[in-house]
């Protein structure tokens, strides 16, 4: 495979950019939410996705997702509301 | 035959009796129980129904990667080259069993253990206790790795990387060390901050700097940290800007004042644009290390210098048909990365490489994956000619691997 050249690194850099400048967009458009006013469902689902695929609530026990929500926030830094609304959806 | 007159005539009245002593038993009132009675009854229930959180709980997490690589290198020099190849069942880079221990105590303290076994050999990637101080702080202890950039983190393990491959010459900081960090919302932004000092990096004398598995060398500490910022409600983007530096030098030695001070900056973002969900993470660094006078390993009475600055950065992009209504279609997924890593010219180490990486996934379930990943790598030497280097000598490395990655 060749690699790329300057040139071609430059055009990869400005669509990476023109992509991003879409989302930025894309998001202005959605309507904003405080943390406090989302549950815990949609703060699962837009956290854990930041770095991995988000996780299946029967997986773990609820002993077990209490140990994982305070693992997952020194991770991800989430916020005190984040993961323990997080927790308590995964523990249903 | 007179006595069975009289029963029968008595009848009637015997009927009657019965009759109004059924309706006035009806009639009596409840047996009124004690409420007290009534409420134990019901505390015990409750009691029975309750389901004890542990005040400690163990548990054990953690992470396989195995799989298969073949590699092809060919070394150009002055016109002549040289091909070397290899086939792999697992090597350091792409095999490891990792068991992770979550010991919590209460809600406040847990303690976190993950040794590693890899091909090169059994070893600890973090050992450390996390106090939950305050919403928004929490404090952590112990051998940690350093929240330089965001990849080592958070973005290393094989079940959350895209790619087979590590993107190359990424700082891989971990050490004894105390941090602060939490997260912290400001209206429908959210902040995030990680710091932490550490005993510090180890400068060799040959310019190598160490970040992991370092003894001590000198009595100043390292100062890491991290501001991280997503300025969308949705958490979809994150960037985020680090530093780290400190003397890393040994105490006493030639090259004891010097400095290392590097920045990163860090890019994370995750669009779901039905059916598909793009994923773009980067990070780029710099590492700058104040000048100094290096001894040459090959001829130890010979000192040498040069510019002692690294660069390296990679860009990837993923995309998955995530929200496909095809159960098949829907875990499948694209990767690509593109990424650089330059080291410092005149050094004994000193390269220029551009490596271009691209994967097919599938995803098992949300959390294994079967993936192949193919790597070209393109590095020009920089090494002096001074040092014993080949200058301009070109080496392309092309790598092809099948990955399968599960987190337990």
């Amino acid at each position: 495979m060749k690699i790329l050249n300057n040139k071609k690194l430059t055009i990869i850099s400005i669509l990476v950019l023109m992509v991003g400048s879409m989302m930025v967009i894309l998001n202005s458009c959605t309507a904003s939410k405080k943390i406090s006013m989302k549950s815990g469902a949609q703060l699962w689902s837009e956290n854990c996705q930041r770095c991995h695929n988000t996780p299946s609530p029967s997986t773990f026990s609820p002993e077990q997702w209490e140990t994982i929500g305070m693992h997952m926030q020194s991770r991800a830094l989430l916020t005190e509301t984040e993961k323990n609304k997080i927790v308590e959806f995964l523990s249903q | 035959m007179k006595p069975l007159n009289k029963l029968i005539q008595r009848l009637p009245a015997i009927c009657l009796f019965l009759l109004l002593s059924t309706v006035t038993k009806a009639q009596e009132p409840t047996t009124v129980v004690d409420s007290s009675l009534l409420d134990r009854v019901n505390a015990l229930e409750e009691q029975a129904a309750y389901i004890k959180p542990e005040e400690s709980h163990l548990m054990i997490a953690g992470l396989l990667t195995f799989g298969y690589a073949s590699n092809k290198t060919t070394v150009t020099y002055n016109g002549s080259s040289t091909v070397s190849k290899t086939n792999n069942l697992g090597d350091a880079d792409h095999f490891e069993f990792s068991p992770m221990l979550l010991w919590r105590h209460g809600k406040k303290f847990l303690m976190e253990f993950e040794p590693s076994f890899s091909a090169d050999g059994l070893g600890v990637n973090w050992a450390a206790v996390t106090y939950d101080a305050a919403p928004g702080l929490i404090l952590r202890g112990g051998y940690l790795v350093l929240p330089f950039g965001t990849y080592s983190k958070r973005l290393a393990a094989g079940w959350i990387n895209k790619l087979a491959s590590d993107p190359e010459g990424v700082p891989d900081a971990t050490d004894f060390a105390l941090e602060a960090e939490g997260g912290i919302q400001a209206g429908t932004m959210k902040w995030s901050y990680d710091f932490a000092i550490s005993n510090g990096m180890q400068l060799q004398s040959d310019g190598t700097t160490q970040f992991v598995g370092i003894t001590d060398n000198n009595k100043n500490k390292t100062f890491t940290g991290r501001i991280g910022w997503l300025p969308f409600a949705n958490s979809s983007l994150e960037l985020g800007a680090s530093v780290m530096t400190g003397k890393v030098g040994d105490a006493g030695g030639k090259i004891a004042n010097a400095n290392a001070n590097l920045f990163a900056l860090d890019l994370n973002l995750v669009e779901n644009l039905t059916p598909f969900q793009l994923n773009i993470k980067g990070q780029y660094s710099e590492a700058k290390i104040d000048h100094a006078e290096y001894t040459d390993p090959n001829n130890p009475n010979t000192t040498y210098t040069f510019d002692n600055h690294t660069k390296t950065g990679y860009i990837m992009a993923a995309l998955r048909p995530m929200f496909s209504p095809n159960k098949v279609v829907k875990n499948f997924e694209v990767a690509a990365r593109y990424g650089n890593y330059t080291t410092p010219a005149n050094s004994l180490w000193g390269t220029k490489d551009n490596s271009l990486s691209v994967g097919l996934n599938y995803w098992i379930n949300w959390r294994t994956v079967a993936r192949f990943s193919y790597e070209a790598i393109k590095g020009t030497n920089t090494v002096s000619a001074n040092l014993g280097g080949n200058p301009g000598e070109v080496t392309k490395s092309n790598s092809a691997y099948l990955q399968f990655c599960i987190e337990l």
